[in-house]
C-alpha cells in the first residue's frame, strides 16, 4: 500500500495505513463511543459541581488510597478495594465450585435417567427463575452466619444453569458416537471416558460460564445486605457513610465490579474453549 | 462355501407419532456367504439402511430375525463393525487415537505392543502413517473415509458394513478408495455389506447385487450376480464384454422402479384430489347401505369351488358385496366381455393377466392385474384309448411313436397361450417332442372337448382332472400325465381384473379377494367335501355329471390299479393364494420360448403392476389368514430344472426347443389410456 509512486500522497496514506492496521481497527470504535459517553457524562455533571460527580472527580476523590493504594489495610472492614473483591472473591470461589460439582453430578443423573429428567424438569425450571436476593432470607435462617449464608446464595443460583445445560449435553450426545460405542461394546468407564465427557463438554461449558456470571451478580447483592467486608459491603458502607467523595467510590466500586465480572467470565470461556476446542 | 448371515423373513415398521405404522421393509430374504462383497441398492427410502442397521444390530426387526452362523443377532458387536455414513469418527482424538479406542475395547486380552502394531498396521494399510496424529477436523473426506475403514478393519470384524461409504466423495477420491477397499476386502477376507446408490461402484465391488423395490414396503426385487474375475481393475471391468448388460440390467431395475414410484403417486393423488372437492356424490363412509355389484365371469370347473362356495355361505354378503357370476363357455368370449368392462373381474387362466397385459397373439395390451391365485394344480392331458393300445404310457413312448407314424398329434386347449398349454408344451418339450412342429393345437371349449374326442377331431386334450375322469369313464380315453407330471402346485386359475379398476375399488377388491380365500380354506377342509361335491352337482357350477365323477375312485384307465378319490385343486394350503411374481416370470420365460412375445428386460416392472403381491397380503390380513412371506428361491418343476427368477435367461437357455432368446423392453399399457372407461364408482 504504501509502496505508491506519488510522493504528495505518501504521509496521509502512511497515516492512514497505521489506522487500518488490525489493532488499530479493533479499538478505534470502542475508544470512541466510550469517550463519547465519558464526555457527555461530564457535561451533564458540569452545571452543578457539588451534585453528581463527573468521571474526572471521580477519579480525583477517589485517588488516594482506593485507587493508588489498592491493598491498604487499615484492620477491621477499612480495606483497598483489591482485597475487598478478593474476599467476595473467595466466597464466590467456594459457592461456585460447590455449584459446578454437585451441578454437573446432578446434571449428569438427570440426563441418563428419563424418569428423573422427566420428574425434576418442572421444579428446576422454576427454581432457575428465582431471583438471587429472594434465597438469603432462607439461606440466613439456614446457616445461621453471614459468610455461609452467602456463599448458599451463590451456590443456589449457580447450581441451576449447571444442572440444565449437563443434562441437555448428555441427551444431545450424537447418536452416531452412541452407536460407534455401541458396536465395539465400549465398556462403562471406557464410554464415559472417551465418548460421553467429550461429547457433553462444550454444553457443561455453556452452563458454568452463564453460571458464573450468575454468582458474581449474587455476591454483590448478598454482600450489600449481610456480610463483613467484600465489594458489595464496600458499595453499602459507603453509601451510608454518606461523605462527599461517597458517591465517587459507589462509582469506582461499580467499575471494579463490572470489570471483574468480565474477567471471570472470559477466564471460564477461554478454559471451556480449550476443552472443548479440541473438538475442532 | 459356508453361509454367514441369514436375513429371515425380516420385516422391519416403525410407529408413527398419529399412531399408525411405518413399514420400511417387507419379507426379506437373503442369504450371505463367507467372503462375500454384497451391494444393497435402491432408491432413496427404500429401507437399504434400515436393513443394514438390522444386521449390525443396531434395531432390532419387528418380524424374522437375522442369523450369524446360526446364532441370532440381538445386539451390536464387533464381530460385525459399520463404517457409517459420515463415518462417525470422534472429532476430539487423533486418527491414531480414534482407531485404539476401537482396538483397545475389542482386544482388550492383547499386551499394549500387540494392540499399537495392529493400531500402526492399520494406519499404514490406508496410508495415513503422515496424518495418525491429526484430529479429523484436520482430514479432508476422503482421509477420513479411510480412518473410518481402517478402525473397521483393525478389529478384524467378521462382517463388515458400509453405509453408503464413498457417497460424499468427490470422483477421483472415490475411484482410488473403491480400489483400496476392494484390495483390502479381498486380502483380509472379509464378507462385506455395503449399502450404495451407485450403480458403477456396486458392478465393480460386488459378487451379487441385491436390488431393493421401493419402500414402503420394500422388498428384494431382484438379486443379480456380478460374475466378473477377481481381482478386479476398475478400467478392465468397464471392458469386459458384459459389463454393460450387467450395468443395463441395475439400470433397468431402477428405471422401472422409479416408474412404478410415479405411478404409485399419479394413482393416490387424483383418489384424495377428489375426495377434497367432493367429487363423490358420496362423501359417507365406504360401507354405505346399498351393497357394491361385481359381475364375475367364469367357466364352469373344478377351479370355481371356491366361488360357488362363497356365494353358498354368503360370504360376499358378509361384506356387503353383491356377487353377480356370469357363466361363459368359452375363454375368448369371457375376455371380451373382460376387456369391454361388462365384468369387473374374472376367474381366469394364471397366464391371462399377463397375456392381457403384454397384449398376446397381436390384440392391443390391457393393464391386468391380479392380486391373488385361486387355485393350483388340478389338469390332467388325456388321449384317445388308441395311443394306449400302440403302447404310449409316457411322454418318451409318445414321442417315439411319433417319431415312427410322423403325423402331427392333434390335441386340444381350452385356451391359446393358457396355463394348460405352457404345461402340456413344457411336457411335451421335456418328452423331446416339438410343440411347434409336431403337434397341431385345437382351441375349442373345455365343455366340447370330449365329443371332439369321441368325433375323432382330436387326439388328445388337457383339462381339469375330472373331465379327464368322465372321459376315461366314457371308455374313450385314458389319462397320460396329470399336471403332478409337470409342475406339481402350479398357479392354474388366477382373479384378474384391470389395473383400473383395482385401484378405484381397492376397498370392494379387498373384500372380495377376502371372502374367496375363506371359501378356499373350507374347499381344503376333507371334510367339507361331500357339501362341496353337492354343492358343485348344482347345474350352474358342474352339473350333476361332472361333480358325480368327483365321487368316485380316480382312474386314469391305463390300466394302473386307481387310487384314491379324485384329488381337487389346491385352494388354500401351502401358499395357493399367493400372487407370486416368482411364477409370472416363470410365465414370462414360456411366452418367450414359444415366440409369443420378446422376453421383457422390464419384467420386474410388468411383473409388480401384474402380481399385486400388496393387494394379496393385504386380503389375507382382512381374511384373518397369516402372511405368505415372499419367497424368493429358485424352483424346479417335475423336470428339474432350477428356475430362478434372478436369472431367467439362463433358465431359458437350458430349455429344449427354446432357441436364442430375445430380450426386449416391452411397452406397457397405461390404466388411464386403456380402450376401457373406468366405470363411475
Amino acid at each position: 500500500m504504501t509502496t505508491t509512486l506519488d510522493p504528495s500522497r505518501r504521509s496521509r496514506r502512511s497515516r492512514a495505513s497505521w489506522l487500518r492496521s488490525p489493532l488499530a481497527r479493533q479499538i478505534k470504535a470502542p475508544v470512541v463511543c466510550i469517550g463519547l459517553t465519558l464526555a457527555l457524562w461530564q457535561l451533564l455533571c458540569l452545571p452543578n459541581p457539588d451534585g453528581f460527580p463527573g468521571p474526572i472527580q471521580v477519579i480525583q476523590q477517589t485517588w488516594t488510597p482506593y485507587i493508588s493504594q489498592p491493598f491498604y489495610d487499615d484492620g477491621g472492614t477499612a480495606k483497598g478495594l483489591v482485597l475487598q473483591i478478593l474476599i467476595s472473591l473467595q466466597r464466590v470461589a467456594i459457592g461456585y465450585s460447590l455449584a459446578a460439582v454437585v451441578g454437573v453430578a446432578v446434571g449428569l443423573v438427570i440426563g441418563l435417567n428419563d424418569f428423573l429428567r422427566r420428574g425434576f424438569d418442572p421444579l428446576i425450571q422454576v427454581l432457575r427463575t428465582v431471583p438471587p436476593l429472594a434465597w438469603l432470607p432462607i439461606s440466613l435462617l439456614l446457616m445461621q452466619q453471614a459468610d455461609p449464608a452467602a456463599i448458599f446464595v451463590i451456590f443456589i443460583t449457580a447450581i441451576w444453569p449447571i444442572i440444565i445445560n449437563t443434562a441437555v449435553g448428555i441427551r444431545e450426545v450424537p447418536q452416531d458416537y452412541i452407536n460407534v460405542a455401541r458396536v465395539l461394546r465400549l465398556g462403562k468407564i471406557s464410554y464415559l471416558r472417551d465418548i460421553l465427557m467429550p461429547a457433553t463438554a462444550p454444553y457443561v461449558f455453556t452452563g458454568l460460564r452463564i453460571s458464573v456470571g450468575l454468582a458474581w451478580l449474587a455476591i454483590v447483592a448478598a454482600e450489600m445486605l449481610k456480610a463483613d467486608g467484600g465489594i458489595g459491603f464496600f458499595i453499602w458502607d459507603a453509601y451510608n457513610a454518606g461523605g462527599d467523595t461517597s458517591t465517587s467510590q459507589i462509582i469506582l466500586a461499580i467499575f471494579y465490579v463490572g470489570i471483574v465480572g468480565l474477567i471471570l467470565d472470559r477466564l471460564v470461556g477461554m478454559v471451556g474453549d480449550r476443552v472443548s476446542g479440541r473438538r475442532r | 462355501m459356508a453361509t454367514l448371515l441369514t436375513v429371515d423373513n425380516v420385516t422391519q415398521s416403525f410407529a408413527l407419532p398419529n399412531g399408525s405404522n411405518y413399514i420400511a421393509i417387507k419379507d426379506i430374504d437373503l442369504e450371505i456367504k463367507d467372503g462375500e462383497f454384497v451391494s444393497l441398492i435402491g432408491h432413496s427410502g427404500c429401507g437399504k439402511s434400515t436393513l443394514l442397521n438390522l444386521m449390525a444390530g443396531l434395531a432390532q426387526a419387528s418380524q424374522g430375525g437375522i442369523l450369524m452362523n446360526g446364532r441370532q443377532i440381538t445386539d451390536p458387536g464387533p464381530d460385525r463393525m459399520v463404517v457409517f455414513q459420515n463415518y462417525s469418527l470422534l472429532p476430539w482424538q487423533s486418527v491414531r487415537q480414534n482407531i485404539a479406542l476401537a482396538v483397545d475395547a475389542v482386544m482388550a486380552d492383547a499386551s499394549r505392543e500387540e494392540r499399537s502394531a495392529v493400531v500402526e498396521a492399520n494406519i499404514k494399510l490406508v496410508g495415513l502413517s503422515s496424518a495418525a496424529d491429526k484430529r479429523p477436523a484436520e482430514l479432508s473426506g476422503g482421509m477420513k473415509q479411510r480412518v473410518a475403514i481402517a478402525r473397521a478393519l483393525a478389529i478384524r470384524p467378521k462382517l463388515l458394513l458400509l453405509d453408503e461409504p464413498f457417497g460424499a466423495l468427490d470422483a477421483l477420491t472415490r475411484g482410488n478408495l473403491q480400489q483400496q477397499l476392494m484390495q483390502i476386502c479381498q486380502e483380509a477376507g472379509v464378507t462385506t455389506v455395503m449399502v450404495t446408490h451407485d450403480v458403477d461402484e456396486a458392478l465393480l465391488l460386488s459378487d451379487r447385487v441385491v436390488m431393493l423395490t421401493n419402500g414402503p414396503e420394500a422388498g428384494i426385487g431382484q438379486i443379480l450376480k456380478v460374475p466378473l474375475a477377481r481381482p478386479r481393475q476398475r478400467l478392465e471391468v468397464m471392458e469386459h464384454p458384459d459389463y454393460y448388460a450387467l450395468r443395463g440390467e441395475l439400470i433397468g431395475f431402477l428405471q422401472q422402479q422409479r416408474r412404478l414410484r410415479q405411478r404409485r403417486g399419479e394413482a393416490k393423488a387424483p383418489r384424495l384430489a377428489g375426495a377434497g372437492t367432493g367429487a363423490r356424490p358420496s362423501k359417507g363412509p365406504p360401507v354405505s347401505a346399498a351393497p357394491t355389484t361385481i359381475r364375475l365371469g367364469y367357466l364352469p370347473g373344478l377351479d370355481i369351488a371356491p366361488l360357488a362356495l362363497a356365494l353358498d355361505r354368503g360370504f360376499f354378503r358378509e361384506q356387503n358385496l353383491n356377487v353377480v357370476p356370469i357363466v361363459f363357455s368359452r375363454w375368448q368370449q369371457l375376455e371380451e366381455k373382460l376387456k369391454a368392462g361388462e365384468l369387473d373381474g374374472a376367474i381366469t387362466s394364471a397366464t391371462t393377466p399377463l397375456a392381457l397385459t403384454l397384449g398376446l397373439h397381436g390384440k392391443p395390451g390391457w393393464p391386468a392385474i391380479t392380486p391373488m391365485t385361486v387355485t393350483r394344480n388340478g389338469n390332467a392331458l388325456c388321449m384317445a384309448r388308441r395311443f394306449l393300445d400302440a403302447g404310449v404310457r409316457n411322454g418318451r413312448e409318445l414321442a417315439a411313436l411319433l417319431q415312427a407314424q410322423p403325423a402331427p398329434l392333434r390335441l386340444g386347449i381350452g385356451q391359446m397361450g393358457s396355463m394348460q398349454e405352457l404345461l402340456l408344451r413344457h411336457w411335451l418339450a421335456s418328452s423331446g417332442l416339438d410343440p411347434d412342429r409336431q403337434v397341431s393345437w385345437i382351441t375349442l371349449s373345455p365343455l366340447a372337448m370330449q365329443s371332439a374326442l369321441l368325433n375323432g377331431e382330436l387326439d388328445g386334450f388337457i383339462a381339469g382332472r375330472y373331465r379327464v375322469a368322465q372321459a376315461v369313464e366314457a371308455g374313450l380315453a385314458y389319462g397320460l400325465a396329470t399336471d403332478l407330471d409337470i409342475w406339481s402346485g402350479h398357479p392354474e386359475k388366477v382373479l384378474t381384473c384391470h389395473e383400473g379398476w383395482a385401484e378405484s375399488h381397492q376397498d370392494h377388491l379387498l373384500a372380495f379377494c377376502a371372502a374367496l380365500m375363506r371359501a378356499g380354506q373350507l374347499c381344503d377342509d376333507g371334510g367339507q367335501r361331500e357339501a362341496l361335491v353337492g354343492l358343485l352337482s348344482q347345474p350352474q357350477w358342474l352339473g350333476l355329471a361332472s361333480a358325480v365323477a368327483l365321487q368316485r375312485q380316480f382312474d386314469l384307465g391305463n390300466g394302473e390299479p386307481a387310487g384314491d378319490r379324485l384329488p381337487l385343486n389346491r385352494y388354500h394350503s401351502d401358499r395357493a393364494h399367493s400372487a407370486n411374481p416368482a411364477e409370472g416370470c416363470w410365465i414370462l420365460s414360456q411366452f418367450s420360448r414359444w415366440g409369443w412375445s420378446p422376453f421383457p428386460s422390464n419384467r420386474v416392472e410388468l411383473l409388480s403392476r401384474v402380481y399385486r403381491s400388496d393387494l394379496c397380503a393385504a386380503a389375507l390380513e382382512r381374511a384373518g389368514f397369516p402372511a405368505l412371506p415372499t419367497d424368493r428361491k429358485p424352483f424346479a418343476l417335475a423336470d428339474g430344472l432350477r428356475f430362478d427368477q434372478d436369472d431367467p435367461l439362463a433358465y431359458l437357455k437350458s430349455l429344449p426347443f427354446a432357441g436364442q432368446p430375445v430380450v426386449a423392453s416391452l411397452l406397457l399399457p397405461d390404466s388411464a389410456s386403456a380402450d376401457r372407461s373406468l366405470p363411475s364408482p
